[in-house]
């Protein structure tokens, strides 16, 4: 992916908008998801609208960094977006009867770490960092559980539905690489140097330890519902041909960490990052949601009703 | 300024104004009722020519302003245009719920007309519109106005050495002397926002506001979280049943000292105006201190954006909205706003404050970018004023046909904001680069008026048929404003009103008052060119 124009983009994503209200959310098709299904289905619709949402909590911070107006405002109209993603498919869950009523899906506790973490922490990270992890959580999402989805679900509601949020995606993912190569300018010893003080900032580790076990509970409910590793590990490959695909891309530190951790994640094998991660997801298990501090008013905004 | 004013007699006696309610030909209409508009409209015969001494282009504080000194100069031959059917300008025009002034009405008053009356700190456009009013009956302005007449164009005859106005309904208006007071926030139109047209419920502009409509239990809409946003808020909420704030940039919001004025006080004032000045001059001061924070990166806007952290912490605790309502430029970039009761309103129960971007207008409401129609009976539209900043504010001829919206394309260029080159005997209030950003517009306006009223006086006494300011004393001028701009917070890179497209600065003065005052207190013939008649 070459360097986009962002003031084109920038006219392109406003040009691109739509509601929720577009789609027929009664229309029939919902008695096309199976009941062997249904349980699963509800937990990975209810882990994607979250990473959807987390994205989009990445996203407001990244608008706070931007380097110019066009970005910025680029970055406020993605945050606005993975919200609307987050609210589709949580009207697809609500079409389907996996939500309580009006509420929505309980996020589990590692979800809740990495939320408090963005909460308090996400606005002082520097731009490379959410703007290089970003893309390869969208590339995971993009190219492993959104094409799963559809190739198990046949309820044409739910492709209308997506069709609309990859489109939004691709996008994102022509932003995230541009932005990638912009980070890898300047002397290969400074971005270094630069990422390795920012790796050692007690806030971004923080946010890594409450971040990989989310991964790894991610990629096992994934993998419970049938997705195969391949796939996940094809996604991570994309994000390093794309990323790696200029000098510039290559010479971003971000994107180097970022790939080669990505490799890990998904290969099982790696017992000495696995085991005690895994160890984490149990770990955190037994963190009692009392101690927590209450949910940010930002998740309230979610809403799966188009309109209000 | 020179203390005795001895009019050319001949000059004055020879352009006596012809009364245009002299000649009224009789309206015929077959169909429909004949409105207020088209009998005055017909009152003067289009083509025919009305002649004074000076012409004054506007009846809002300015051009009132403007006719008062003159007068006050002896220079009494003077015709007022107006578009509207009242004076008041900003005052006429925005009477929405909360409209106030944000500088104490002790500074945004005329120190030559001073109102010991003023019922508190911060008067509403009620009461503003009331003094203007007043100063009209107190100064008999009223004959001369003329009302819905609306300026079309500006053209420079260089053979008599006049200026011509063409009125919407044809009429003709020659003088000596021209000044342009037409304001300038005093153009308002709904932006162009897409699928603004498709929208089936009630739309509002808050300088238009309709005052027939009961927001009692209607479901409302307040685009813009500027000046007049953030006062109609506050109001909106204690009617309708809830109120979604659309905010696109949230500003800094300084708390604000407002309180109703003792009787004491009035009574003060009333006996002892020189106690009303001493307010005015410590108002004044103080005004003039806020430079130093808001026009130039100091260790003061540090204080300032503190004083407005602490009101936004102390008076809104969840931490995500105080996010979404913090700024994230310099403060003084923008106009900074003063308010106590608009972060209370937006945490009322029936309000709800929304920074996801507008995706489009449609038949029910508003969707944003999160996928939401957000529904309403009736949208308030706070967008603010269309300014030009590119261009003149209408078609301007000066000398060998030049243009004024042409060479002002690229950003709006005078002499001391008053005088541009190649448009002779021409007067601006609030021309290019007159704004303050810290202190009351009337200070300045004052300081504009007097220098007018010198030029005007020196065009008439000396029988001039041009007074010109000369050409490379305006660019100099302009080099030097432009560069003291580089150093002020208006440039410091955040998108406002008060820049253009391309980030030019053509609106804002980039000094205090005081600096400003000085500088128009002498009226240099040395840097004018100037032709007898
Ligand atoms: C809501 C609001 C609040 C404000 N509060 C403050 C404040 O607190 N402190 C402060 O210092 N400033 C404030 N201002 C700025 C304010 O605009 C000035 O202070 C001042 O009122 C401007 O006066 P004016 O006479 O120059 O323009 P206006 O009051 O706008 O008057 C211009 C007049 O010219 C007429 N006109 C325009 N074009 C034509 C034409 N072509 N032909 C004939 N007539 C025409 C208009 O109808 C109008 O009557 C505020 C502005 C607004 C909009
Ligand atoms: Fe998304
Ligand atoms: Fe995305």
């Amino acid at each position: 992916m070459a360097m986009i124009d962002l003031d084109k983009m920038l006219v392109k994503i406003k040009n691109s908008q739509w509601a929720l209200a577009d789609i027929d959310w009664d229309a029939p098709g919902a008695e096309l998801i199976t009941e062997e299904q249904w349980p699963k289905l509800k937990e990975f619709m209810a882990d994607l609208m979250w990473i959807e949402h987390v994205g989009a909590r990445g996203f407001a911070a990244l608008a706070k960094k931007a380097p110019n107006d066009t970005l910025k405002e680029i970055y406020t109209y993605f945050h606005a977006e993975e919200q609307r993603h987050a609210n589709a498919e949580m009207a697809l869950m609500r079409r389907w009867g996996m939500l309580d009523g009006d509420e929505i899906p309980e996020p589990n506790i590692n979800l809740r770490l990495v939320i408090e973490w963005l909460d308090k922490y996400s606005d002082d990270m520097p731009l490379e960092t959410l703007g290089s992890v970003i893309p390869m959580l969208e590339i995971a999402l993009d190219g492993a559980l959104c094409k799963f989805l559809l190739d198990s679900v046949k309820d044409p509601v739910c492709h209308q539905a997506f069709d609309k949020i990859n489109d939004d995606e691709s996008r994102h993912l022509g932003v995230g690489f541009t932005v990638l190569e912009m980070q890898g300018h300047g002397k290969l010893y400074q971005l270094v140097l630069k990422a390795m003080g920012t790796l050692m900032r007690p806030t971004l580790i923080l946010g890594i330890l409450s971040y990989l076990p989310l991964l790894n509970r991610m990629r096992d409910n994934i993998v419970e519902m049938g997705l195969k590793e391949e796939s996940l590990y094809a996604a991570m490959k994309k994000f390093e041909t794309i990323g790696g695909r200029t000098e510039h891309g290559r010479r971003n530190p971000w994107y180097q960490i970022i790939s080669r951790h990505g490799r890990i994640v998904v290969d099982r094998r790696n017992r000495f990052y696995h085991v005690p991660v895994d160890a984490a997801v149990k770990l955190t298990n037994y963190i009692p949601p009392s101690i927590l501090p209450p949910i940010p008013t930002w998740v309230k905004e979610l809403t799966w009703k188009p309109t209000a | 300024m020179r203390n005795t004013v001895s009019l050319d007699k001949t000059v004055a006696e020879k352009k006596m104004l012809k009364p245009a309610a002299a000649k009224k030909p009789a309206v015929k209409k077959n169909t429909g009722e004949i409105t207020l508009a088209q009998l005055e409209s017909t009152e003067s015969v289009a083509g025919q020519v009305n002649t004074a001494d000076v012409l004054i282009i506007g009846a809002g504080f300015a051009g009132l302003g403007t006719a008062i000194r003159l007068q006050q100069a002896g220079v009494k031959n003077i015709v007022i245009l107006e578009r509207s059917t009242d004076v008041g300008g900003t005052w006429r025009d925005n009477t929405y719920p909360g409209a106030a002034c944000d500088i104490p009405s002790n500074l945004y008053s005329y120190s030559f007309a001073q109102n010991p009356d003023w019922s508190r700190s911060f008067s509403g456009s009620g009461e503003i519109l009331d003094y203007i009013h007043h100063l009209v009956e107190q100064f008999r302005l009223r004959p001369l106005i003329r009302f819905q007449r609306n300026v079309t164009g500006l053209v420079f005859d260089e053979n008599t050495g006049e200026w011509n106005a063409t009125t919407a309904c044809g009429e003709q208006y020659r003088a000596r002397a021209a000044v342009m007071a037409s304001g300038p926030l005093s153009n308002a139109s709904f932006p162009n926002m897409p699928g603004i047209e498709t929208f089936k419920g009630h739309k509002i502009h808050s300088a238009k506001w309709d005052h027939s409509y009961d927001f009692t239990g209607k479901r409302v809409a307040v685009i813009g979280t500027g000046a007049s946003g953030i006062q109609i808020i506050p109001e909106l909420a204690k009617q309708a049943e809830f109120v979604k704030v659309f905010q696109r940039t949230p500003g800094w919001v300084l708390p604000r000292p407002d309180f109703v004025t003792p009787e004491w006080n009035k009574n003060l004032f009333h006996k002892m105006p020189a106690a009303q000045t001493a307010l005015r001059r410590a108002l004044f001061w103080g005004h003039e201190s806020m430079a130093l924070g808001i026009i130039w990166h100091s260790p003061l806007t540090a204080l300032v954006e503190q004083v407005a952290r602490s009101h936004l912490h102390a008076q809104v605790k969840d931490p995500w909205l105080r996010r979404q309502l913090t700024p994230d430029f310099r403060i003084g970039c923008k106009r900074v706003l003063i308010s106590n009761d608009y972060y209370p309103a937006l945490q009322k129960p029936n309000c709800k404050l929304i920074t996801w971007p507008i995706a489009t207008l449609c038949e029910n409401g508003i969707r944003t970018a999160e996928g939401i129609e957000h529904q309403f009976d009736c949208i308030v539209f706070a967008t603010g004023f269309d300014v030009c900043k590119n261009g003149s504010p209408l078609p301007v001829t000066g000398v060998n046909g030049r243009q004024l919206g042409e060479e002002w394309k690229r950003g709006a260029q005078a002499y001391k904001s008053i005088s541009v080159a190649g448009y002779p005997n021409l007067f601006f209030t609030f021309g290019p680069n007159s704004g303050p950003g810290h202190n009351s517009a009337l200070v300045y306006m004052e300081s504009q008026i007097d220098y007018s009223v010198q030029g005007i006086k020196t065009i008439l006494q000396r029988n001039l048929k041009l007074l010109d300011v000369k050409a490379d004393v305006q660019q100099r001028y302009n080099h030097a404003i432009q560069k003291r701009l580089a150093k002020t917070n208006w440039n410091s890179g955040c998108k406002s009103w008060y820049l253009s497209e391309d980030g030019f600065n053509s609106t804002m003065y980039p000094g205090f008052a005081t600096q400003y005052a000085n500088q128009m207190k002498h009226f240099n013939l040395d840097h004018y060119r100037a032709i007898n008649a």
